[in-house]
């Protein structure tokens, strides 16, 4: 039995899973995090530093990370993708005009070395503003279907309405628990 | 849990007797002990509050729930005080059964007293409404105070435009801060503004620290932070302390400005103290800041003042 199977079965003992969310600031990650966890969402400020929620889902324990996504706490990511295995990226779906650095900031960070492997959720949030873009559009601006290296997939959500937050979450429950806990 | 559970339940049973007890050996009523008896502020405001809470008489009863439809209504303003409080303080005394002529002293602080509970509770209802109102770029009046907070802060250098990577310079997230204010709302403008308007000097003081090279952090998101602090305080009655220990002034909107003022001044204290290695310390030193000011808070005696030394500097 080797070292990594070890690793898994630990894991597996205590179904724990470390996820990242990041974005651009003012995408609503705080406001996911919030809505999910099942706290009021009416009296959110912008993060400086990083929120962390440890919560149960179907049975697993989960360790949300919220990174403020301003430019300046960017480049302090990396500080927090060490044994990641979900990254949720946010995005501002009635935001068109950042849409371009929103983009080339999601390639940046797959790029990176230790996020190998981690399965990527896509939300397209606010998708209930006026104005906000299509699922569509969204997808071929981030240019989501070049990505080879991670298993990605992307919904159109809404934190404020709470629609689709939970079927997004649950297919990178599956995503990870079919990689990381699943036994030869 | 449990132990907390007993004991409520035994003070339930037990307070009508400790009171009629002490009436009988003191010829004092409740609220007469705590007007001649605790010190003058937030100790004595919060116990009379207390008894009027717990009162299980009716006419006290509706006494309460009288003032506090005043402030439903907006009318607990001090114009309005006489025609609110005359009657309340007169309805009190006749179910206490206390001689006006007798205690003069008592009815100035027991009114006194009333003046801040319900004027705090007016002031959570004010600060709830403007943290509820959301900036609004087509509101004339939302823009002018942006601009102001700029032309105050950064006198020197005009804004370029009303879109401007400028505003990070204050500390907004991008070129435009109307998305920064977020659940704080207006609010988290107006504190920024009052700081920075009847603070200059000190406001400029923080300003300079947050650009401070090891050391900084982003000036107006750190201050929307302290928004959300000083609300929750205001909210959940921690901010009792400070209000009600206020000599100048009743609890209203100008005093809660000044608390921020004064939370945001202390906390850029204890950042610059604390040498953080970045800003992705904030979390942890924010969250040891808020547990300093409510142990300050939960001392009934806590007085806050800006250290108005700065001004000089």
């Amino acid at each position: 039995m080797g070292f990594l199977t070890i690793l898994k079965k630990l894991r597996q003992k205590e179904k724990e899973m470390r996820i990242l969310m990041l974005g651009l600031d003012n995408a609503g990650k705080t406001t996911i995090l919030k809505r999910f966890n099942g706290e009021p969402i009416d009296t959110i400020s912008p993060t400086l530093g990083f929120n962390i929620k440890t919560l149960e889902h179907r049975g697993y324990k989960l360790n949300i990370w919220d990174v403020g996504g301003q430019k300046s706490l960017r480049s302090y990511w990396k500080n927090y993708f060490e044994s990641t295995d979900g990254v949720v990226w946010v995005v501002d779906s009635a935001d068109a005009r950042r849409l371009n650095d929103c983009a080339r900031e999601l390639h940046t960070l797959l790029r990176e070395e230790r996020l190998v492997g981690a399965t990527l959720l896509v939300l397209a949030n606010k998708a209930d503003l006026p104005g906000a873009l299509s699922l569509q559009e969204i997808q071929e601006a981030l240019d989501l279907d070049g990505i080879k290296t991670h298993h990605w997939r992307i919904v159109r959500c809404s934190a404020v309405t709470g629609e689709n937050l939970l079927i997004g979450m649950d297919w990178m429950l599956d995503d990870i628990a079919s990689r990381i806990f699943t036994l030869d | 849990m449990i132990v907390f559970n007993i004991w409520s339940v035994l003070q339930w049973y037990l307070r009508p007797f400790i009171k009629w007890f002490l009436r009988k050996t003191t010829r004092l009523c409740e609220l007469q002990r705590i007007c001649y008896g605790d010190r003058v502020g937030s100790e004595r405001t919060r116990n009379v509050e207390k008894s009027l809470m717990m009162s299980r008489t009716r006419d006290v009863k509706e006494v309460v729930s009288y003032l506090d439809g005043t402030v439903l209504q907006r009318r607990f303003i001090r114009c309005h005080f006489r025609e609110i409080l005359d009657p309340s303080v007169a309805i009190i005394l006749r179910v206490k059964k206390i001689n006006p002529k007798l205690h003069v002293s008592f009815i100035v602080s027991f009114r006194r007293c009333l003046e801040q509970i319900w004027s705090y509770r007016s002031l959570i209802d004010e600060v709830e409404e403007l943290r509820r109102t959301q900036f609004d770029s087509n509101n004339d009046e939302h823009e002018q105070m942006l601009l102001n907070l700029w032309s105050l802060l950064v006198p020197d250098s005009p804004l370029e435009g009303r879109v401007s990577k400028q505003w990070q310079h204050i500390g907004f997230q991008g070129d435009d801060p109307k998305t920064d204010f977020r659940g704080m709302g207006l609010l988290g403008l107006e504190n920024l503004l009052f700081f920075a308007t009847n603070y200059l000097q000190v406001s400029r003081h923080v300003l300079s620290h947050s650009l401070h090279p090891t050391y900084g952090y982003t000036y107006a998101i750190v201050g929307i932070n302290i928004t959300s602090m000083a609300y929750y305080l205001l909210k959940d009655g921690s901010a009792k302390t400070y209000m009600f220990n206020a000599k100048q002034s009743l609890p209203n909107i100008n005093l809660f400005h000044k608390f921020y003022c004064y939370l945001f001044y202390e906390f850029d204290k204890m950042w610059i103290e604390s040498k953080p290695q970045n800003i992705m310390e904030f979390s942890m030193i924010f969250k040891k800041f808020e547990n300093a000011v409510r142990m300050e808070l939960a001392d009934p005696a806590s007085v806050f003042r800006i250290n108005i030394e700065v001004d000089n500097i």
